[in-house]
Formats: structure tokens, sequence, C-alpha cells
């Protein structure tokens, strides 16, 4: 593999995990509002 | 924070780094034996870590104040969300509704264990470029392959609380306490492990000794899981997960461009042996991905803590949940697993030649103090969220398995507030066990191995049992104890493996992976692709495992038992008179506490239920 490609192998997994964390954090905002507006328990 | 310096960096001799260890040894480590073994071998660390490299040293009032801040946080989060009296399915399974965000940041985080990170290292120091893939991607595939299980179970049990729960309703005590048995021991041994990692970190790190470390993290997990239980469990899990992630965005970038890369690919090319720079290296695949693709559906059936998630999301959010955790997962595990790649480069020397001790090596040595701090904290995060995940296992587990169905009779003879006192009772002695054993550093690799087996052994069983009517009670548990009677034989090679024995234990062996790779696309294709895949897999890994398979023990050891227990199962059950009407398990299994039930709508009466149970 050459040194570029590495690098994208190497430096890929946390800009997917930067992602993942984006997703989560949009999920659990929705929910969030959500059970504050309904006046219920998050969980 | 100081620097303690010792003799300097590589005066511990290389233990062949560029060698690859034997595959005997290598894949005779399951996935769960091998990160258990992980955590135990950090033990005695702190005096090589002392002596042999630069590493940060926080003092005692700094680790103090970090165990506070994390744990205090954490304690804060969940009293907020506390109740004088907790409902009792609610400690369990959090009223079976949960969001998409909390249940797949809860599961991501309950996956991703200190030991898990480790070995991801581990696997990029040993097998080069690939390792980590051949490590994380299985591990991954375990929450991947599960859910579509899940979905059935759910459908069946929508107000389950463990899966053995499901089994009294579908079979009966002896199947339950099986699955149950193994699930506890499974939670405890996770437990134990979790607990060591924590020790050895803050001996590592800090003035304080390994077993003051472990009271440390025992007494700070239980301390915001005791009251609300499951319900703590998951919403910590949010906020652990995010630590844990963000670490991982900020720690892997830090370290690769600190320690010279990507210049270091050129001038470290010639540490790396031709397989360790095989993007597709066979000794990763054999050694590495073989045995841990044989353990992916036998750990998410044994494992209470993601049965557990199944039963508390919202029944149409499983696929999502499950979806994305098996993304987070991956991704954190193999990009820590990086580390071990970086290494391999770097040509560093692992302290004390122990491969296990790479990433805090790597972060204590190049990373500025703060980013340490923040490594500090990802690691008491990854083992906090899945610490705490095991107590909520195994308290539903003595709830609703051994009281509330074998003692108390059912969910109508019940009494929720005993219930929760039996929760709660679990969760202070499961803790005071875990921190006993972790101080004594037993020796459980023998135990772990019959758990892996009763696990493997399980799988059809408990699989088919969802699905198909036939499968009895008595098929269950046979199937289940005569795989194992075969299993030990193989797997500690009481008996030899020369001529004929050999090559019978190799076809049975090739059975097991037509079983394995046929359960793997039943869930998601149904019976027609599952038998096809099954038979070609088998006919595929014929000829490369029949007269040399055996050699590998807990490979083939493993795989018969997959074999036996399906075959067993199988044959037992074809030709019975009973047709098992599985609409009787809503009814068997449900809410033991009447205020959960009261406050829930009729899920009967919800559109996207009935049509997913449909």
């Amino acid at each position: 593999m050459s040194t570029v490609a590495l690098t994208i192998y190497v430096l890929i997994w946390p800009l997917l995990v930067a992602l993942v964390l984006l997703v989560l954090g949009r999920g659990f905002a929705k929910e969030w509002l959500e059970s504050r507006r309904n006046g219920e328990d998050l969980v | 924070m100081p620097r303690v310096s010792g003799a300097g960096r590589g005066s511990v001799a290389s233990p062949g780094r560029t060698g690859i260890p034997s595959a005997h040894r290598w894949i005779a480590e399951t996935d769960f034996e091998s990160h258990c073994a992980r955590a135990g071998h950090h033990v005695d660390t702190k005096e090589v870590a002392l002596n042999s490299t630069e590493l940060v040293q926080f003092s005692a009032v700094t680790v103090v104040l970090l165990l506070v801040l994390f744990y205090g946080g954490t304690f804060i989060i969940s009293a907020r969300i506390g109740k004088k009296e907790e409902n009792a399915d609610g400690y369990m399974t959090a009223g079976n509704k949960i969001g998409f965000g909390v249940s797949a940041a809860s599961m991501t985080a309950t996956w991703i264990w200190a030991s898990s990170l480790y070995a991801s290292a581990t696997s990029g120091y040993t097998y080069g470029i690939s390792g980590p893939i051949h490590y994380g991607l299985w591990g991954a595939l375990m929450i991947l392959f599960i859910y579509p299980f899940g979905k059935r179970i759910r459908a069946v049990a929508p107000k389950a609380h463990t899966l053995a729960e499901v089994m009294y309703a579908r079979h009966g005590a002896s199947s339950q306490l099986m699955l149950a048995g193994s699930n506890v021991v499974g939670s405890l041994i996770s437990l134990m492990s979790n607990f060591i990692a924590g020790g050895v970190l803050i001996s590592m790190l800090s003035p304080f000794s390994f077993v003051q470390g472990i009271v440390f993290i025992a007494a700070g997990v239980l301390l915001y899981t005791l009251w609300s239980g499951f319900r703590a469990s998951v919403l910590t899990d949010f906020v652990q997960v995010v630590a844990m992630l963000g670490a991982v965005v900020v720690i892997i970038p830090a370290v690769f461009f600190i320690t010279g890369f990507p210049g270091a690919f050129e001038t470290g090319a010639s540490n790396l042996s031709e397989q360790q720079s095989n993007f597709f290296s066979s000794d990763a695949f054999l050694n590495q991905g073989a045995p841990y693709i044989a353990a992916v559906l036998a750990y998410a059936i044994g494992n209470q803590t993601i049965a557990q998630r199944l039963f508390a999301v919202r029944e149409d959010l499983i696929k999502p949940t499950f979806i994305t955790a098996t993304v987070g997962y991956g991704a954190t595990v193999i990009g820590v697993g990086m580390f071990g790649v970086l290494a391999l480069y770097l040509g560093i020397d692992p302290m004390d030649g122990d491969v296990n001790n790479i990433i805090p090596q790597m972060v204590a040595s190049y990373l500025p103090t703060v980013l340490v701090v923040l490594f500090f904290v990802m690691i008491i995060g990854a083992l906090s969220s899945t610490a705490d995940s095991d107590l909520a296992a195994l308290s539903s587990i003595m709830m609703a398995d051994v009281y509330g169905q074998n003692i108390a009779g059912g969910k109508k003879h019940a009494d929720p507030q005993r219930m929760l006192f039996v929760g709660r009772a679990t969760m202070v002695l499961a803790t005071a066990a875990a921190v006993g054993f972790a101080s004594m550093r037993l020796n459980i690799l023998d135990l772990l191995v019959f758990v892996g087996a009763l696990w493997g052994a399980l799988v059809f069983p408990v699989i088919a049992s969802f699905y198909w009517g036939k499968v009895t009670n008595k098929a269950f548990t046979t199937s289940v104890v005569l795989a194992l009677a075969l299993f030990l034989p193989v797997r500690f090679e009481w008996i030899a493996m020369d001529g004929a024995v050999g090559y019978l234990v190799d076809v049975v062996s090739v059975v097991g992976v037509g079983v394995i790779a046929g359960l793997m696309a039943f869930g998601f294709f149904g019976l027609r692709v599952a038998q096809i895949v099954g038979v070609v897999a088998a006919l595929i890994a014929a000829p490369f495992s029949i007269g040399f398979l055996h050699d590998y023990a807990v490979l083939s050891a493993s795989l018969v038992a997959y074999a036996v227990s399906t075959v067993a199962c199988w044959a037992m059950s074809v030709n019975s008179k009973e047709e098992f009407d599985f609409d009787v398990i809503a009814q068997r299994v449900g809410d033991f506490d009447p205020a959960e039930a009261n406050s829930d709508e009729d899920p009967d009466n919800d559109p996207t239920l009935t049509k997913d149970r449909a």
C-alpha cells in the first residue's frame, strides 16, 4: 500500500467515529426534546 | 504532570516483533478468553513501566479528582432520573420503549470494553495492517448478526426482560437455567475483567496500587447503577460513549502526527514482514479472523447485555439501533487498533515484552498530559459502561429468571418490591465477588473455555426454538449436553487425534462451518437461502479443512459443538408431534410490576407493532 493509502486507512476510522457520534447526538437530542415536550422520562 | 524517567525506551528486548507467534497459541485463544486474559496480563506492569520508558504520571490528587469528576458526573445524571419508588420492569428494561439515540449509544458503549481496545492494538502489532480489521470487524458483526433474530424474539415476546425468561415460557426451567447460568458466569467474568483493567490503568499512571484501583472503579460503577438499574446504565452509557468516541476522534490523529506519520510509513516499512504489510494476509485471517467468525453468534446469544437492549429499545427501532452500534463499535475498535500498526512501523518495543501494553505505552510516552487525561477518561468510560451493563444484566436475570419465574411462580405472583430488592442485592453481591476475584487474580481460563463452548452449543437450539414449533425441551437440553460432552475431549485433547478420529473430527467441524454460515444467512434471508449457503460453505471448507483442522484444538472443538448440538436438536425434533403455539409466549412473559403495565399503551393497538409482528 502507498503512503497516501495507508494514511487514509489509518485516519478514516476516527472520521467514521465522528460520523457515528453525530448520528447518536442527533438521535439523543431529538428524543430529549420530545420527552421534554411530552413531559415524559427519557428512559 | 511529571514524566517518570527510567532506563530509556528500547532497553527491553523485543520478543521477536516481526515474527508471527505460533498459530496454535493464537488460534487457541477465542475472543472472550483472550479479552479476559489480556486484562489480567497487565497486572504486574507498573514496575516495568516505570523502569523501561518515560510515562506521564498523575499525582494521587489528580487521579482522585478525575475519578470524582467522572463518577460524580454519572451519579448526578442517574440521580436526576431516579425515582423514590423505582418500577421493577423499568429497572430491567426501561419500559421496552427506549429511543434510537440512547439505545444505539448504549449498545455501542456496552460492547466496547477496555480489553477490546487493547486486543485490537495487539492484533495490529502482531499481524500488521490487516490485524485490527480481523479483530474489530468480527466483533462488530456480533451486533449486526443478532438483530434479525432479535426482531423475531421481540415479536414473540414483546415485554420480556431476558432471553432465558423466554426460554422458560417456550420450554421450561431446564432450558432457561442452562441459558441463564451461562449468562451469569459470562457477565461475572466480564465484570471482573473490567475491574482488573481499571486497576491496572490506575496503578500504571498513578501512585495508587492495583487493588486500590479496582476498589475505586467498582465503587464508582455501583454508586450510579444501584438505585435505577438498567435505566441508569443506558442513560449514563450515552455520556460515556460521547466521552469515549470523542477521545478516539482526537487521540488517533494526535498520535499519528506527533509520532512522525505519514513519513514513518516509508522509514519504518522495513520493520514489517511480508505478511504484516499485506492487507490480505493469510496469517491474520487464519490466526485472528477465523476463530472470531466462529464466535460471532455464540457471544451474541450468550450475552444478556445484548438481549436486554433488544427488549428495551422501541420495537421498530431495533434495526437502526443495531446497525449504528455495529458501525460505532467497528470504527472505534479498528481505529484504536491502528496504534498497534503505528507501533510496528515505528519499531517500538512493548514494555515487558507484552504487546498488550502498546496503547498505554504510546499514549503516555508521546502525548501531552491533557491528551493522556483524555485517554484515561476513554478507558475508564469503556470499562465502566460495560461493567454497569453487566451489573444490570446480572440483576435482571436474578429478578426475572430466578425470583420471578422460579421462586415466585410467574408474573402474577411476583412482588415487584421484593424483585427490586433482589436486583439491588445482586448488584452489591456481584460487585463484591468481582472485586474479590479480580484482587486474587484467579486463573479462570478453564471456566472461560467451558462458558464459550456452552454458548456455541446453545446457538442452534435457542434460535430454532423461536422459529420452529417442533423443538422440544428434551431436544434442547439433550443436544446442548451432548455437544458439551463431545467438545471437551476435542478441546483438551483427551483423545489422540491420529488417523480416523482426526478425520472424523474434521468432518464434523466442516458440518459446523456449514451450520454457522447457514445460521448467519438465515437471520437475513430465511430458510431456503440459509440451507444453500450452509451446504456451499461446508463444501468449500471441506478440502481446506479435512486432514488438518483437528490440529487447531479450540477452533475445531467450537465447530464440533455447533455441529453436534445442531444435528442432535434437529434429529430429536424433526419427527416430533409437538407444534408449539408461539402466541403463548406473550401470555406467559410480560410485566411483573402492575404500575408499568398500566402506564403503557396496549401494544396491540399500535399499528406499527402489529405490522411488525405479522
